[in-house]
This record gives C-alpha cells, structure tokens and sequence, in this order.
C-alpha cells in the first residue's frame, strides 16, 4: 500500500514535485506518466525511501518515508531505467550479493534466485558475465534483482524499455502476476499503450505535478463525451450520408475509402449517446439497402487524454510565466 | 494500584543492547558484503592489475638488481637506511592504487548508472561507505603484501646474512602497518571527494589535486620517522590510525546517500 499526501521535492532552485498525492492500494497498478523532465523518477525515488522529501508526507507498506527510508528500502523492489548491473559478475553471483545485502537466508536466497532465473529464462546464462548481456537480458536481471526479496511494493521506472516485443510481453505477464499477488506496483512508462492494458489508475504528471489521475476508462470518458463510431460497408450506398444526416444524435457523418478495400467504403460519425443512436443508424441503413460488415466505437484513446492534459499544463504555465513576467 | 505493563528497566536496557549489538553486527557483515564485492572488481580491472604486476614484480626485482645488489657490493655504510626507504617505496607504490579505486567507487559507479541499486538497499551509510573505502584499500594492500614479499625475496638471494640484518621483522612489519594507514588514509579521502562529486574524472582530479601536498607532507614525516626506528614507525602508524578512523567516522556520518542523487 502506498499513501502520498502533498509530496514535494526541490533541487536547489528546481521544484521537481510539487503537491503529489496519490494513493495505491494491494493488488493495483498505478502508471505514472509524463514527458521526460515531469518528476516521475523523483516521485519514485521518494517513495522508495531514496530520497527525503523536502516537503509532503508518504507511507510505503506501512514505513514512513521520511522517517523510516531504511525500512521502506528493505520493504520495495526498484527498477530504474538503466539495469544498473555489474557488469564483470554473473547473473547468479549478483543475485546472491543483492539477496545478502537484503538479508535473505542463504537456502531461501538460492531458492529464490532457481525461480526468478527460471520465471526469466535466465538459468542457461547463471554462470556467464553480464558484459555481454542484451538490454532486455540485463533488464530481466534487473527484475530478478528487484523481486529477489518478495517486496510488497515494487516501483518499475520504464520496465520494458529496448525489451524485444516477446521479451516485452513476459515482463507484462509478471506485473500482471505481482498485481494478483496483491503487490502495489508503480509504473513509469512512455508507452501509453502498456498503461492502458496494464494500469488500475493513471496520473499524468507535468513540471512536478498531477494533472489528471483516474482509471484508464474514466480518463478517456472525462476527456470526451463523443464516441467515434465507424461503419464498414460492403457496397457502395449513394444515399449513405443524407440517411445519417436525417437522424438526431449523429454529429459529422462522413464517407471515406474504406482501408479495408471494401466497395461502399467507411462511414464514420460521432455521437453523445451511442447506446440510442446506433441502433437508429444502423436499422437506417440496412432500410436504405446497405450491406453494412462491421460497426466499432471508440472513445478518446489514452493518448488523447495524455496530449490534452499536458497541452493545458502548459498553457497554465506558459500563463503563469507571463503573469510573473508582465508583474516583474 | 496494579503495577504498569511493559518490560522492567533493567529488561529494556537489556533489549537495547542485544538491538543495538544485532545493529552493530549486521552493520559490519553488510560492510563486509559490500567491501568484498568491490575488492573482487577493483581485482578484475585489467589496467590495474597490468600496473600493479609492474609494481608487484618488476619494480622490487629492478631495486633488487640494479640499486641494492651495487651498494651492498661496493659496501656502502648507508646500506641499512637505502633497504628501510626501498622497503617503504615499494609498499608505497601498489598501495597508492587505492586513491584512483576509491575515487571511482561513487562518482563512476554513479557515471556507469550501477550505484542505484546499491543505495536502494537497506545498507545503512556507514555500511554503504565503509564498504567502499574497504573494497578500495584491501586489493592494494595484497599488492603491497606481493611487492614486499618479492623485494624481500630478492634481498635474500642477493645479500649476505650480515647485510639482511639491517631490516628487522620489527621494521619489516612497522613499514607494513604504516603503508596500509597511508593507503587508509588516500582511500577515506578519495572516498569522501568521490561521494560529493558528480563524475569519476572531477573525483581522480580532486583527489590528486589533495592528496598530493598531503602525501608529501605526510611521507616527509615518515621519513623523519624512519631515522627513529621501529618505535618512530609504529607511533606514526598509532597517529595514521587515529586519523583514518577519525576521517572515516566523519564521512560517512556527513554523507548522505540523497546527494549523490540530487546531483543532475
């Protein structure tokens, strides 16, 4: 469980969080987002007991950060962006020092260490130096390393970076397994679309703050009410457009060359209310003569949400950065 | 009135010091664990181990043979002192290497991004710290402990017994003791600048940049030391000692594992 009331943290001159609050809960993903530069990593790392806030107030498994980093060190696994290996040991040589510093007993520590390079498929390169490792075979030691010690929280700064898309999927398939073993995870990721199929909660941070945080699904609805709707015709139908313009709920229908290379092409509209205007549309249609192959509705996708939550942070700082200027 | 709950006083003061011995206990395995594998990758460096078989081998065999066996043919007077200051130079040498591993032990394993995991660990400050200044200081010392061994090798094959008696077991281990407080001492420094620093260049620069005045400074009280004899040396090894500790207490209770982060 991890609870953030206000988090802040300032470099020097540099305020790189400011006000973060966020709560994750046993057995959910919570995917922090944001351009580089955004806090993402400092939010982390305040959170993995790494680095004090300088203001604010956190609870990691139950550890206060600020007053218990050692606590809250021993209680996380952390996966940063580099995997962060010595290069010169062997996967199982680093394991076994990782698991010693973490005070793992030494047959708990070798069983732990047989599981995770099997879960890896890692056992075959157990006595071989890191040197020549992939990224993603360094990058799955890195998780091993984090997962060494059964940690109830584990943050995860952009796990699947420069993974190969199998590679990828494993490592999507593990924090999918630590989510049902009622881990809390946190997520730093690019990829929106790995958010969005792995992540209960998303929050969207930029310069240091949150600017939007819910369910993947609430974010999208609460960015726009129009769902798009597409209608894939078999063949072409003259009347197609003044059909749909004839109905109420139908905004901006349009006709265009299906990708599909269908004859009567893609007919596309967008609508408030999908459940009553659909069925309208579609019986509309086939009275009208049209074959009609398939109809898909999609609301705004994540990274809409994501280029509209950002692009009015900006705006707001922009903004405020004129206010200071035209006061100075 | 019933009496309060809880341990007695004596119960608790107790438990506080079988807590703070289990502390103290894991504190210097961790330090040990940490000390250990930086040791083995210090090792592991080509470079260094290609300098230090130059300084293990080559150097005290070239003394050997090309500065001891002409005086001690020639029977100069000066023999007993040329064999002390020898034996001193060729600890000296190998165990100098300390000072360039210990300033890359934060600033270049931050550099090379392998630092985060280490400071994600539950390992407390002093642990973190004394491990690296450890894992710094004991490969330079086993070279140390190889350049003597050769050099004193030598002597014995080249000198007459009378001759090898200049250098007691006393001053043999004194200049023993006082090469591994002076290689101490650089590693704590170049420790301590590496912490603050934001890359493994600025470290080493640094780090020469200091100890070089100090080691002269340092090296021409040796000297004086070394006309004293075994009790000179082993009062200058009490001194260094006193002040390695003192240093390395000092640093790793103003070093915090967040500077090394905060530095972007």
């Amino acid at each position: 469980m991890i609870e953030a009331r206000g988090l802040r943290r300032v470099f020097g001159r540099l305020v790189a969080v400011e006000g973060v609050s966020l709560q994750v809960p046993e057995g959910t993903i919570l995917a922090l987002l944001g351009p580089n530069g955004a806090g993402k990593t400092t939010t982390v790392r305040m959170l993995a007991g790494l680095l004090a806030p300088t203001g604010g107030e956190a609870t990691v498994a139950g550890w206060d950060v600020r007053r218990q980093p050692a606590a809250v060190r021993a209680s996380v696994g952390l996966v940063t962006d580099s995997p962060g290996l010595y290069d010169q040991m062997t996967p199982q040589a680093y394991l076994t020092f990782f698991g010693r510093v973490y005070g793992l007993d030494e047959p708990d520590l070798q069983r732990r260490i047989d599981h995770l390079l099997g879960l890896f498929a890692l056992q075959s390169v157990r006595r071989v130096r890191m040197a020549g490792f992939s990224r993603g075979m360094q990058q799955k030691v890195a998780l091993a390393r984090a997962l060494l010690h059964e940690p109830s929280v584990v943050f995860l700064d952009e796990p699947t970076a420069g993974l190969d898309p199998l590679a990828a999927r494993v490592v999507r398939e593990l924090i999918v397994g630590l989510k049902h073993a009622r881990r809390s995870i946190v997520l730093c990721t690019h990829d929106l679309d790995e958010a969005e199929r792995l992540a209960d909660c998303v929050a969207i941070l930029s310069h240091g703050r949150i600017v939007a945080s819910d369910s993947p699904a609430a974010l999208r609805a609460r960015a726009s009410r129009e769902t798009h709707v597409e209608v894939a015709l078999a063949r072409p139908l003259p009347s197609a457009l003044d059909v749909l313009g004839a109905l109420d709920g139908v905004i901006e229908p349009r006709l265009e060359p299906s990708p599909l290379g269908l004859a009567g092409g893609r007919l596309s509209y967008r609508t408030t209310a999908p459940e009553a205007t659909n069925p309208l549309v579609i019986a509309a249609l086939v009275g009208a003569g049209a074959a009609v192959v398939s109809v898909t509705g999609t609301l705004a996708s994540l990274e809409d949400v994501y280029a509209s939550a950002l692009g009015q942070a900006t705006a707001e700082v922009g903004q405020a950065v004129e206010e200071v200027g035209q006061r100075a | 009135m019933p009496e309060a709950a809880g341990p007695r006083p004596q119960e608790a003061s107790a438990a506080r010091v079988a807590s703070n011995r289990r502390r103290a206990v894991g504190t210097l395995r961790m330090t040990w664990l940490i000390a250990q594998r930086a040791a083995r990758e210090a090792l592991q460096d080509r470079f260094t181990l290609l300098m230090s078989l130059v300084f293990m081998v080559a150097l005290p065999l070239g003394l050997v043979v090309f500065v001891v066996r002409p005086q001690a043919a020639s029977g100069d007077p000066g023999l007993g002192s040329s064999l002390t200051f020898l034996l001193l130079m060729v600890g000296l040498l190998p165990a100098f290497s300390a000072i360039g591993i210990a300033a890359g032990q934060f600033a270049g394993e931050h550099e090379r991004g392998v630092l985060i995991p280490l400071l994600a660990a539950p390992a407390t400050n002093l642990a973190l710290f004394g491990g690296k200044v450890l894992g710094a200081v004991l490969p330079p010392l086993a070279y140390t402990l190889v350049a003597q061994g050769v050099y004193l090798g030598g002597l014995m094959l080249v000198l007459e017994p009378s001759q090898l008696a200049f250098l007691s077991v006393g001053l043999v281990v004194a200049t023993l003791l006082l090469v591994a407080a002076l290689a101490c001492f650089g590693a704590v420094v170049a420790s301590l600048i590496s912490s603050r620093v934001r890359t493994y260049n600025s470290a080493q620069q640094l780090a020469g940049l200091v100890m070089g005045p100090v080691l002269a400074a340092l090296l021409s009280l040796v000297g004086r030391l070394l006309d004293r004899g075994v009790i000179g040396l082993l009062v200058g090894v009490i001194v260094l000692v006193l002040l390695d500790g003192a240093l390395a207490v000092v640093a790793a209770a103003t070093w915090r594992r967040e500077e090394v982060l905060s530095r972007r």
